[in-house]
């Protein structure tokens, strides 16, 4: 209990409290722009955070992440094209509902199903903070190093199983991002690993340099390259409240998708889009008319929104629980916690639980400021889809510049930010995914860290899975590749 | 021309009329028919396009490349191995009984080399992996008649190298000019370039470079280069305040 009030008095601050309305603000914005996803902007607001307060930094990035989404959900159902990706499901029913005349109705429907799985997520993570909060502080000695190899190796696997038509090129550029992580000179031992004897390489590729490439100048890229889009005007009107109280005619839907969305956000490597998946799939076998759906069907748009709305505060549990970030974004988070000398894993219970509070508490209070910003000025914000997106991509990367460069005040990670930007601009071109290359680099470095770090007890084979968590992981890993085999053979034999 | 139609295009497509009154002035264009039942599993829809064979042979020989080098690039040379390592391996699995005492895994496990070899177990079979998917693609796309021509796919690849040199030009730029001034160069010269041109857009295109220079820079005070050759011209009194601020 101690705890909770202290986790609340961290965020009685003006900072904080600036970074949350900046970051919510911020994020509804870069939500709503047709082109720019959190990720870019979390990619880009990275280097600043090293200048501000561990918990200022984390609420401004919480604040992008929790509410692009609400954003990404207005180009959806106004003009039928998502705001992030994750909003794509949301273009299938909100935007058959625009044609119907129903914008406003719509648009209603999806902040209150957004609000609703935010805040289930969120008060279901604080719950179980309150009640085994005093038992969590002994996972601590559950976890050793070896767990927590074998909980990055489960991540791994996961994010390969998750890209079910993609796994191939998954497992690749994952392995491409592991590679990167290993370049540089290893300090401990004074061995070089594929530096080619070139100065530049020595220090290694910096995480945030790769982030800033692969999301924020390949996106700048893909971009300046393409053509501005003339998006049909929207009309909107009606009042934005009704739908919170229509959400209460849907709730199965809603508690079930906001369901799906928590436990699929803790699951590392798994994210929105199963969630999603499932929500919707769900929604649709109870609904009494499934022929609806994808013409306007109003629980098809809360299952989208309920489910991806709910992720970001389940996707911090594996984040602050294992130290083992699920997807990109919180994989970027992590960067933060690594500056701010606060160690992201089970010991985090025991040292920083007033942390956990201020992050669930900074999630509550940005899912509330966003609605009632939402309320008060979606025509205004509605506004924002019209910039042209080449000056935009223009504007990304000036923005990648100054990111990329306060690192380390060095031009050689411009010229590698460069590179990678062009990398993600052709996996980019070609569709194959970024997400995988962050959490090679980010789970790479884990899974060797704690190999090594945990080598002295490692007598055999056996001795990586004999704990009771580590052989837990390693069993849950041979069921996902186990099934995962066996449903993708059976697809081929329906394919065929 | 490009400009003004891009400008005017804009005016024209912001909706403060339309979302005020709640009249469109044209109807909506949905990229997908509403008559096409639309499938959930289209979220996870991937196709291989053009290039896709192209990088996937490119990823292919990056991959090779990487475990060609193994050898001399992981400290490989530098190796504490058990002698008979095919022996050490039936005794770590349980298939033979160890005679003495059995070298420990962790020995192994926490060497240079391990980390990079771990790596190319994934990184090659996934490229291989990958490269018969991209070949099974290609083949269906020549098989149905389907367009097999990368020209375009290079061309559009070509063209972000473009952009790509911008960025290196203005990264080169800021220690001569200062970030102040080599941001609103670029942040009035790229747009031109894209065609918006005119006062109007010269006009945002600057406020939104100084309000990027001044959040940054003098704001937020994140670092950017130092010993700028022009604030060096500048009178004392201006170089110093120059040199805390932009």
């Amino acid at each position: 209990m101690e705890a909770l009030w202290s986790g609340l008095d961290n965020l009685a601050s003006l900072s904080v409290l600036a970074a949350i309305l900046i970051g919510s603000v911020g994020g509804l914005a870069i939500g709503a722009v047709p082109g720019i996803g959190p990720a870019i902007a979390i990619a880009i607001l990275l280097p600043a955070t090293v200048f501000l307060d561990d918990l200022v930094s984390l609420v401004l990035l919480l604040g992008v992440y929790g509410s692009s989404m609400y954003g990404g959900a207005i180009p959806a159902i106004l003009i039928n094209t998502p705001g992030t990706p994750v909003n794509a499901l949301t273009t299938y029913d909100g935007y058959a509902m625009t044609r119907r005349g129903e914008a406003a109705r719509a648009l209603s429907l999806a902040y209150a199903a957004s609000f609703f799985g935010g805040c289930f997520s969120i008060i279901l993570g604080l719950s179980a903070l309150m009640l085994f909060g005093p038992y969590l502080r002994d996972l601590g000695a559950l976890f050793g190093q070896r767990d927590i190899f074998m909980a990055a190796a489960l991540g791994a696997v996961l994010l390969v199983a998750a890209h079910r038509k993609t796994m191939g090129i998954a497992a690749l550029l994952f392995g491409l991002g592991f590679l990167i992580s290993l370049v540089g000179r290893q300090t401990t031992r004074q061995i070089d690993r594929y530096t080619f004897d070139v100065d530049y390489l020595f220090p290694g590729f910096n995480l945030i340099v790769v982030i800033v490439g692969i999301f924020a100048i390949s996106q700048a890229l893909f971009l300046l390259t393409g053509k501005d889009a003339d998006p049909p005007e929207a009309r909107l009107n009606g009042g934005l409240l009704r739908g919170f109280g229509e959400l209460w005619r849907f709730k199965p839907v809603a508690l079930i998708s906001a369901g799906y969305g928590t436990i699929m956000g803790i699951i590392p490597g798994v994210g929105e889009f199963v969630a999603q998946f499932f929500s919707y799939s769900t929604a649709r076998a109870i609904s009494k008319d499934p022929g609806k759906f994808g013409r306007g069907a109003p629980d098809g748009l809360i299952a989208s929104e309920a489910s991806n709305n709910a992720v970001p505060a389940a996707a911090m549990v594996p984040l602050l629980a294992l130290g083992v970030p699920g997807e990109a974004l919180t994989a970027m988070m992590m960067v933060v916690f690594f500056d701010a000398g606060i160690k992201p894993g089970p010991d985090i219970f025991e040292n920083n639980p007033d942390f956990l509070f201020s992050l669930f508490f900074a999630l509550l209070i940005i899912n509330a400021l966003v609605v009632i910003t939402l309320l008060v000025s979606t025509r205004h914000i509605a506004r924002i889809i019209y910039i042209p997106n080449r000056l935009l991509g223009a504007f990304i990367l000036i923005l990648s510049f100054v990111g990329v460069f306060s690192i380390r005040n060095s031009f050689t990670d411009c010229m590698f930010a460069a590179g990678f930007g062009f990398l993600g601009f052709v996996l980019r071109r070609i569709d194959w995914p970024l997400v995988p290359i962050v959490l090679g680099l980010v789970l790479g470095s884990i899974m060797i860290e704690k190999l090594t770090a945990g080598s002295g007890q490692i007598k055999t084979v056996v001795h990586l899975v004999n704990r009771p968590v580590s052989g837990t992981l390693f069993g849950v890993i041979l069921i996902v590749i186990g099934v995962t085999i066996f449903t993708r053979l059976r697809t081929r034999r329906f394919e065929h | 021309m490009k400009s003004r139609a891009t400008a005017s295009a804009l005016c024209s497509a912001t909706p403060r009329q339309s979302l005020k009154s709640g009249h469109a002035t044209r109807p909506f264009v949905s990229i997908c028919p509403p008559t096409r039942r639309i499938s959930v599993e289209d979220v996870n829809d991937f196709r291989r396009g053009r290039g896709d064979l192209i990088f996937s042979l490119f990823m292919m020989g990056l991959a090779l490349f990487f475990a060609v080098f193994f050898f001399t690039q992981t400290g490989w040379d530098d190796r504490k191995l058990p002698d008979n390592m095919a022996g050490y391996w039936m005794d770590q699995v349980g298939l033979t009984v160890p005679e003495g005492r059995l070298a420990r895994l962790g020995r192994i496990l926490k060497q240079g080399w391990v980390a990079p070899l771990l790596c190319l177990c994934i990184l090659v079979p996934a490229a291989m992996w990958n490269l018969r998917g991209a070949f099974r693609a290609y083949s269906w796309r020549k098989r149905f008649r389907q367009p097999t021509d990368v020209g375009h796919e290079m061309m559009q690849w070509l063209r972000a190298l473009e952009y790509v040199g911008w960025f290196v030009v203005y990264t080169a730029l800021v220690p001569v000019l200062g970030y102040l001034v080599a941001t609103l160069l670029l942040g009035t010269a790229l747009p031109w370039r894209l065609g918006y041109r005119g006062a109007r857009w010269f006009g945002i295109c600057l406020s939104v470079s100084f309000a990027i220079v001044l959040v940054f820079r003098s704001g937020l005070q994140i670092r950017t280069p130092v010993n700028i050759w022009l604030y060096d011209q500048l009178p004392q009194g201006m170089e110093t305040f120059m040199q805390v601020w932009f």
